[in-house]
């Protein structure tokens, strides 16, 4: 085996209420692509991010190259070959291709003090044939695609490295493939696979296939520890996934023996719906107590389909109904009056009033029926915020905790209160369990079964395919904005995910 | 997996996270400890601190600045900002001593409602042509200022035949000044409106987190448009106490108010990104503000100096409060 080009030793990082690495060891050896995988909140972001040193460990140590280091922020991680390719990407938009790659370090290509822009050219070149893109170099970056921006992204990294005279350096791929086509996907494994007789590659994905065909080891991680280092060749998926979330799928993991069967009545109804450039005129029915699970890719109009029927978008077309009942398009608050609930994804900044408590949180939308004269009774508030604490099992010293203190599987499950405890009738869940530990997102899953029962027809959004297959009772997948196919997901006789994937890219 | 059990107690002290340790000292304990700190330290200054004719001075100054920072309080609590509570004060206050002349006891409603619409301007500027309200409210005071010139360049002095009006405010009740008893009433009101209300519930949600609050159905135009009403409301009030107080109206007398009033409610421990505070944290503010203002001169700070330790009180209040998470970028 080749020698340790990183080493982190008995990592720990700690946050209010939650430790987010416990302990970590975490070696990269040089020429290796190292899988690395774990579910939301298992700390791999918060470890790469010590990596690159966003933040600092509260313990342990951080070797490069055999010398002990104290990483102080990106830029200095990038200088000492350490860099990331993040997920979102982070290149100055309205700047060119060359501008991009070279930001901050122009001062090399100094001629007679200006700049050579002859010089940068022929650098710029050569950065980017190392990654096989061949692309006008003073195209904005805005008008290029995800794929070539992964690509600048890491033609800067390692064109970095070469300045500050790094041998092999770490490139960290943070969920790559989420925004590329089948064909980008396959040009990036093999340009990080040539890349390793130069680099390291550490690669994040949920999509363990790829994982599995493309590293060379895999690490994977759980509640903030490392539970397992396993040769890929070694490696099947569903010893994996068992490792990811300590107990074998087989186990009713999505409460499936609590699914029931939709009821007669239909809830909402699509017409023609559509926004332009974004989906198409699409029509279909959610019934009471059904669980739609709406799939797609990033840029398949899922969201905004669901941000349409939230009233928090207007679409351009056709008639969304409620019971029958027409909704005013665009009118979050006439629809919420109608009995439709959102639960969004970015839960601390769209879903609480994270500097109040819990009980006005859960109450906000139940405050007229508190009053007692006219006036918000502090006793009935009280006591339907402990009920619904009780119901929900939020973990909180007093109802007049702030929200801020909660950790984050509380914190949806104070959002999810705050819908139960008014009367709807449909539930729009944006990725409910992002980012909460698996005892929460149990807790999640037992509360959608629960207003499932109680009538509440729901259009669920899922981080994971497996997620979606197993919550839902009926499964719509979008793509380009059309509705492409629909699979029903009865307990027990679940499609794989593998006879979905075909329909979704 | 186990399923958990159904019956445990989910009230638990184990999970007594400290999240931002800012948010847990709550700012009035540190508005009270300074509070009767000064007190004290006044009082050690000059025995006379605590004589029923200066503890009147505070009490009238007081009462006054409360009323005004009761108002401004909720254009903050929303996250936003009243500067036009200086130019509605000079305004209500010359049109008021001059309607009182024309139709009498009239005028203590008619400049209320002028007081009201005002607010309502502020708030519509903000909500409808959306620019912030710290402009907005700048636009609009500097056209009051004008408006009061306008109206009378110089102070007016109230017709002696009108003083019996002038009681309203200047009297007593059962020996307590009305002066006081009108300011216990606009606390008494500011407080239950936003304890026990909904609309004041929604300016707390709105001032927390405008987005979740527009995406729960919350009316974001309607909470803030009663924000600055309410605002409007306690300038005018005040600055009909103010001038009746005085026995005149005077077209400037608003300007100290604009940084008093602000300076009454952060101090007191509501914060600027909004969301937290309330009516008595005002309350409390107001009259650090005043006892500071008065205690200073009576135990014989420089002039000079007050100022700035004045300042470096607003500089620590918001210090405390201040939510920084909120504002991605300190500018």
């Amino acid at each position: 085996m080749s020698a340790a080009v990183l080493e982190l030793q008995r990592i720990t990082k700690r946050y209010p209420g939650v430790v987010a690495l416990d302990g970590v060891d975490f070696t990269v050896y040089e020429n290796e692509i190292l899988g690395l995988v774990g579910e939301n909140g298992a700390g791999k972001s918060t470890l790469m991010k010590i990596l690159i040193g966003l933040i600092q460990p509260d313990q342990g140590t951080y070797r490069l190259r055999g010398a002990p280091v104290v990483i102080k922020n990106p830029a200095h991680a990038a200088n000492l070959g350490v860099g990331m390719v993040f997920q979102e990407g982070c290149l100055v938009p309205n700047l060119s291709i060359m501008e991009n790659l070279f930001l901050c370090h122009e001062i090399g290509f100094r001629h007679f003090g200006f700049l050579s822009k002859r010089k940068m050219r022929d650098a710029a070149h050569a950065a980017l044939g190392t990654v096989k893109v061949a692309a006008d170099l003073d195209t904005p970056v805005s008008e290029t695609t995800p794929a070539v921006r992964q690509m600048i992204e890491i033609a800067r990294l390692l064109w970095l490295s070469k300045l500050y005279q790094q041998r092999n350096p770490v490139l960290i791929l943070d969920e790559p493939t989420t925004v590329l086509t089948d064909d980008e996907r396959n040009t990036l494994f093999s340009i990080a696979t040539e890349l390793k007789s130069q680099a390291s590659i550490i690669l994040i994905s949920h999509r363990l296939q790829e994982i599995v065909e493309t590293s060379d080891r895999i690490l994977i991680m759980k509640d903030g520890k490392r539970v397992a280092n396993i040769q890929a060749r070694h490696a099947g998926i569903p010893e994996i996934e068992q490792m990811m979330v300590g107990h074998a799928f087989a186990a009713d993991r999505f409460r499936e023996d609590e699914q029931i069967p939709p009821g007669d009545q239909v809830t909402l109804t699509l017409e023609n719906v559509s926004k332009r450039g974004v989906f198409e005129p699409l029509n279909f029915e959610v019934r009471q107590g059904e669980i739609i699970s709406l799939v797609g890719l990033v840029g398949s109009g899922k969201e905004a389909l669901c941000r349409c029927i939230a009233g928090l978008e207007k679409p351009d077309t056709g008639s969304i109904k409620l019971a029958g009942k027409r909704l005013t398009p665009g009118s979050p608050s006439e629809a919420v009056r109608a009995g439709i609930g959102h639960i969004p994804i970015d839960r601390r900044s769209d879903g609480l009033a994270l500097g109040m408590t819990i009980a006005e949180n859960v109450n906000l939308l139940v405050l007229d029926h508190l009053k007692v004269g006219g006036f918000i009774s502090p006793q009935r508030e009280k006591k339907n915020a402990l009920r619904w604490i009780q119901d929900c099992r939020i973990k909180a010293p007093s109802p007049s905790t702030m929200c801020v203190n909660l950790s984050g599987g509380n914190q949806q499950k104070t959002v999810i209160a705050k819908w139960l405890s008014s009367k709807i009738h449909l539930l729009v869940l944006d990725h409910p369990t992002r980012g909460v530990d698996v005892g929460a997102k149990d807790e999640i899953y037992r509360l959608i079964r629960q207003l499932a029962r109680t009538g509440v027809g729901m259009i669920i959004m899922c981080d994971t395919l497996e997620e979606d297959i197993g919550l839902c009772g009926r499964m719509l997948i979008m793509k380009d904005g059309q509705l492409v196919n629909e699979v029903n997901c009865p307990p027990y006789r679940k499609p794989s995910p593998s006879d979905i994937i075909s329909s979704i890219v | 997996m186990t399923a958990p059990d159904s019956g445990s107690a989910t009230i638990t002290q184990e999970k007594a996270t400290v999240g931002h340790k800012r948010l847990q000292i709550p700012a009035i304990y540190f508005a009270l400890t300074l509070l009767v700190v000064l007190v004290i330290l006044f009082t050690l200054g000059n025995q006379n601190f605590l004589s029923a004719y200066n503890l009147n001075t505070i009490g009238n100054y007081a009462a006054i600045l409360s009323v005004v920072a009761l108002g401004q309080m909720n254009t903050i609590l929303i996250g936003g900002i009243d500067l036009s509570v200086g130019g509605l004060m000079s305004f209500t206050s010359v049109l008021f001593v001059v309607l009182l002349q024309l139709i009498g006891v009239w005028a203590f409603p008619i400049c209320i409602l002028v007081a009201l619409a005002v607010g309502y301007v502020n708030g519509a500027i903000l909500t409808r042509i959306k620019i912030p309200s710290f402009i907005a409210t700048l636009g609009t005071g500097g056209i009051l200022t004008s408006l009061a010139l306008l109206v009378s360049p110089l102070p007016v002095v109230a017709p002696g035949s009108k003083y019996g009006l002038l009681d309203l405010v200047n009297g007593n009740l059962l020996g307590i000044p009305n002066l006081l008893l009108l300011a216990l009433a606009a606390f008494v009101l500011f407080y239950v409106t936003l304890r026990f209300t909904k609309i004041g519930r929604n300016i707390y949600y709105v001032g927390s987190n405008i987005k979740m609050s527009w995406m729960s159905g919350i009316d974001i135009v309607g909470t803030r448009n009663f924000a600055f009403v309410l605002s409007g409301f306690g300038a005018g009030l005040a600055a009909i106490m103010l001038s009746c107080n005085q026995f005149g109206g005077d077209p400037t007398l608003g300007n100290v108010y604009i940084l008093q009033s602000i300076a009454a409610v952060v101090v007191g421990g509501t914060a600027l990104t909004g969301g937290t505070g309330g009516a008595v944290n005002t309350i409390i503010g107001a009259l650090i503000l005043a006892v500071m203002e008065n205690g200073m001169n009576v135990v014989g700070v420089d002039a000079y100096f007050q100022q700035s330790i004045l300042g470096l009180v607003i500089i620590i209040s918001v210090a405390l409060t201040f939510d920084r998470t909120k504002t991605a970028m300190i500018k």
